[in-house]
């Protein structure tokens, strides 16, 4: 597979954010060969502790969500409110090329991390920040989670729901997960103008901006006054051919006919419900919609007479585009999973498969995981390599600038 | 609109590229269109007369309906149109003269598909070797699925377990919007590409990159999906009248909207909350005195907020908890978030030069040297034929011939 070294290789990032979805931005550059060194405060990122302060996590003995964000990185703890920790850091911006942060902008300018400040440091460095929602405006201030910006505020939870039920459910970090991969794109852009002008800049995206993107149909759909209408359940679907249905098995499948001029007869035929081909009632995509709910009462009752496993091979057959909703323990054991990539081993004893960034490439392979650092694990040989003495790294120590 | 810090005007970063999108529907034109946003020379290769099938989403049932093609207008932004049957020679003589031109190529037949017409990697390689070849796929390059087509409400939010998981308890599994997984993997796709052409500039060489609807979803649902392959399961999610923490939950308010309460941080921001909403009782109350306590009678508090939140408007709530650290939101309905002044200021919508579709979605990508193209009208099928063709070096008694054949739509 490889025939050359990882494409972001010898590119050295400061992840001096925290939580999800800058980390995770982080942790992509370092699939790809960066060395992340990942700057916290005394206590932490708060990210190391959220399996157990969210109730919305899986609880597990293993911190499955810290050792996915920081696989790979390098911890360096340093009390950024203290002068001499700040000054050591720009010893270290001046050696990287790339900083990601997630400071709302009233604690950039406090810890004089705007990117002015920095560019004086290092006009070459690219600088990434990602907010809630925005770098101006009235709310750019405001503190922002996933769930909030980027499912709340952006229409999506909204949207997301059966008339008349309550607004949607997000995973946990779905959206952040989501985000990080434009706030990668957006660095990436950055290098490139880099290589061609010699010059830094600054990037960055926002949840509020991803979600908006996320569900661009229907946002776009609304700046020319249309809405999407809340969506009726699945006993009464808008089309019975784009609508879920039980099986026998209590799992559930997913019927998404786009191109039903084509794929009804198939369809029929898989069902053996042949008679329905012909059947005046349906005889067209008009009729169809017409008569959705009557179609979806009689698909459903033959949905409901064989488990999942059967229709998943007589739907095949036929060509039929189909998914099943799966459960997350399904996920793990999925053969396909693996194929594409998503599930991959780890050198993490205690947690020995994670799942892979989603880029692919012929010409490289993603890093393996490596266990996320302890909380300043590296803090001494990180400033070592930035060029600090043995004796301006104790004196940090001593003053507690440094853990 | 407003970008960010900094903002300065230089050429844009993909000015000069040529990218050849033979791709349909979403995820891939999506990314297509990103790369046009920032400056890339984006020729989208459809077949004659109806053209991509995405032209006709906007008739889809489970679209918003319209009369306007507003989802052509996002994804066909800033492209030129060649109409061409892949299936003639002709078409293979034109498509191989604009791949030796081109910097990138996008694809998402199935493999088979790609077989058929002598679009795989192995068979364009060695017309381009500099080029980057992305594919995208349902559910991967390998595997028991890979010809499956797959579409994002399948691959990405079915198969994946994120609707499994969207659900409250008892409940049927979550809706999905249209595209919502597609328009998240186009910015994987843009970073696979970028990657590619990083690469490029370091060795010469070109290769393969892509992604698939799968990975994206499984990559979204990372949490769980992380939490499942130790064998840690999410229980399903209470609904907001029995939350399992009442300080990360829904309340109801006054005028029929719903507020999102998000306090992570409640170990710091307990005696804040209680003071804002004037609530000394609660600060006092033993049974909501710690953070364990206030998650072991969570229930009684949800009991004491839902009332609460229910007897004043979104508003007044909104002016009590700005400025106080506290994570709150509302449940945004688009009907409002197309006028949000924050939305201005992320960047999050341009106008466009298109008086029927004047506005539109941006890239969540921000750049402090550059900004997106402004849009215009997306093409018609076969727009650009003549343009694309003669300045690929085709004279017009050759077009002529290549369209009486049929291989020119």
């Amino acid at each position: 597979m490889a025939d050359s070294a990882l494409p972001l290789a010898g590119l050295r990032v400061l992840d001096i954010s925290s939580f999800i979805a800058a980390p995770a931005a982080a942790v992509v550059l370092g699939d790809w060969g960066a060395d992340v060194i990942k700057v916290e405060g005394p206590e932490g990122d708060p990210n190391r502790r959220i399996m157990h302060d969210s109730s919305n996590y899986p609880k597990s003995p293993v911190n499955y969500p810290w050792q996915m964000d920081s696989r790979n990185k390098r911890s360096i703890v340093l009390d950024l409110k203290q002068a001499d920790a700040r000054a050591a850091l720009d010893k270290l911006i001046a050696k990287s090329d790339i900083l990601i942060c997630n400071f709302p902008p009233p604690v950039r300018d406090k810890l004089k991390l705007a990117y002015d400040d920095v560019k004086a440091v290092n006009p070459k460095l690219i600088y990434a920040s990602l907010t809630g929602y925005g770098e101006s405006g009235p709310d750019r201030d405001r503190p922002g989670f996933d769930a909030t910006a980027y499912f709340a505020r952006s229409g999506l939870l909204d949207a997301q729901r059966y008339e008349g039920g309550p607004p949607g459910v997000p995973g946990p970090a779905q959206g952040d997960r989501a985000t990080a991969m434009a706030l990668v794109s957006a660095i990436l852009m950055a290098l490139m103008h880099r290589t061609k002008t010699g010059e830094g800049s600054w990037v960055g995206t926002s949840l509020l901006g991803n979600g908006l993107w996320s569900c661009g149909v229907i946002a776009q759909a609304a700046l020319v006054g249309a809405f999407l209408p809340h969506r009726p359940p699945p006993d009464r679907p808008r089309s019975a051919l784009g609508n879920i249905y039980h099986t026998a098995d209590d799992r559930w499948l997913q019927l998404t006919i786009v191109r039903a001029d084509k794929l009804w007869a198939p369809l029929c035929r898989a069902m053996a419900l042949d008679a329905l081909i012909d059947d005046p009632r349906f005889a067209s995509e008009p009729e169809r919609r017409a008569r959705a709910s009557e179609l979806a009462g009689l698909l459903s009752d033959r949905f409901a007479t064989q488990p999942y496993e059967y229709w998943r091979e007589a739907l095949a057959a036929h060509s039929v585009t189909f998914g099943v909703i799966s459960r997350p323990q399904d996920v793990p054991d999925d053969a396909q999973a693996v194929a594409c990539g998503a599930v991959v081993e780890t050198a993490i004893p205690e947690m020995p498969r994670t799942l892979a960034d989603p880029i692919r490439l012929s010409f490289a392979s993603q890093r393996i995981a490596h266990a996320a650092p302890e909380l300043g694990e590296h803090g001494e040989e990180v400033l070592r390599e930035a060029g600090l003495s043995v004796e301006e790294v104790a004196t940090l120590k001593a003053s507690g600038a440094l853990k | 609109m407003t970008t960010g810090p900094m903002t300065t005007e230089e050429p844009l970063p993909l000015a000069g590229l040529l990218v050849l999108d033979i791709s349909s529907f979403i995820a891939a034109p999506a990314a297509a269109a990103a790369l046009a946003d920032f400056g890339a020379d984006v020729i989208k290769i459809e077949p004659p007369v109806d053209g991509d099938p995405h032209r006709n989403s906007f008739r889809n049932a489970s679209y918003p309906q319209s009369d306007h093609n507003f989802p052509w207008q996002l994804d066909g932004r800033l492209k030129r149109s060649l109409a061409l049957d892949l299936k003639t020679d002709g078409a293979r003589t034109i498509l191989e003269r604009l791949l030796k031109r081109a910097d990138v190529m996008i694809v998402n037949f199935p493999p088979p598909a790609r077989e058929r017409l002598k679009l795989r990697w192995e068979d364009i390689e060695p017309l381009n070797p500099r080029l980057i070849y992305c594919s995208l796929t349902g559910y991967g390059e390998t595997g028991p699925d890979r010809d499956r087509p797959g579409f994002d409400i399948t691959a990405y939010f079915g198969r994946s377990g994120i609707l499994d998981a969207a659900r409250y308890e008892g409940g049927p599994p979550g809706v999905s919007l249209p595209a919502q997984g597609d328009r998240a993997t186009a910015m994987t796709l843009v970073a696979a590409i970028l990657m590619g052409l990083r690469r490029r500039d370091q060795t010469g060489k070109g290769g393969w990159v892509g992604t698939s609807l799968y990975a994206n979803g499984v990559w979204a649902n990372g949490t769980s999906a992380a939490g499942a392959l130790i064998g840690a399961k999410l229980p399903p999610r209470q609904g907001p009248e029995t939350p399992r923490n009442a300080l990360t939950n829904l309340y109801r308010t006054k005028d029929d909207r719903w507020l999102q309460l998000l306090m992570v941080r409640d170990d710091r921001l307990w005696e804040k909350f209680c003071a804002t909403v004037q609530r000394a009782d609660l600060l006092a109350d033993p049974r909501f005195a710690s953070r364990p306590e206030r998650r072991q009678h969570s229930l009684a508090l949800a009991a004491e907020l839902v009332p609460m939140f229910a007897s004043r408007p979104y508003e007044e709530w909104e002016r009590l908890f700005a400025g106080t650290g506290i994570p709150f939101g509302v449940i945004g309905r688009l009907a409002d978030v197309i006028d949000d002044a924050q939305a201005e200021h992320a960047g999050i919508f341009a106008d466009t030069t298109n008086p029927e579709i004047p506005r539109t979605v941006n890239t969540p990508i921000r750049l402090g040297f550059a900004q997106p193209r402004t849009a215009g009208p997306p093409p018609t099928v076969g727009q650009h034929n003549d343009e694309v063709l003669r300045e690929a070096g085709f004279s017009d008694s050759e077009i002529d011939a290549l369209k009486k054949s049929g291989a020119l739509g």
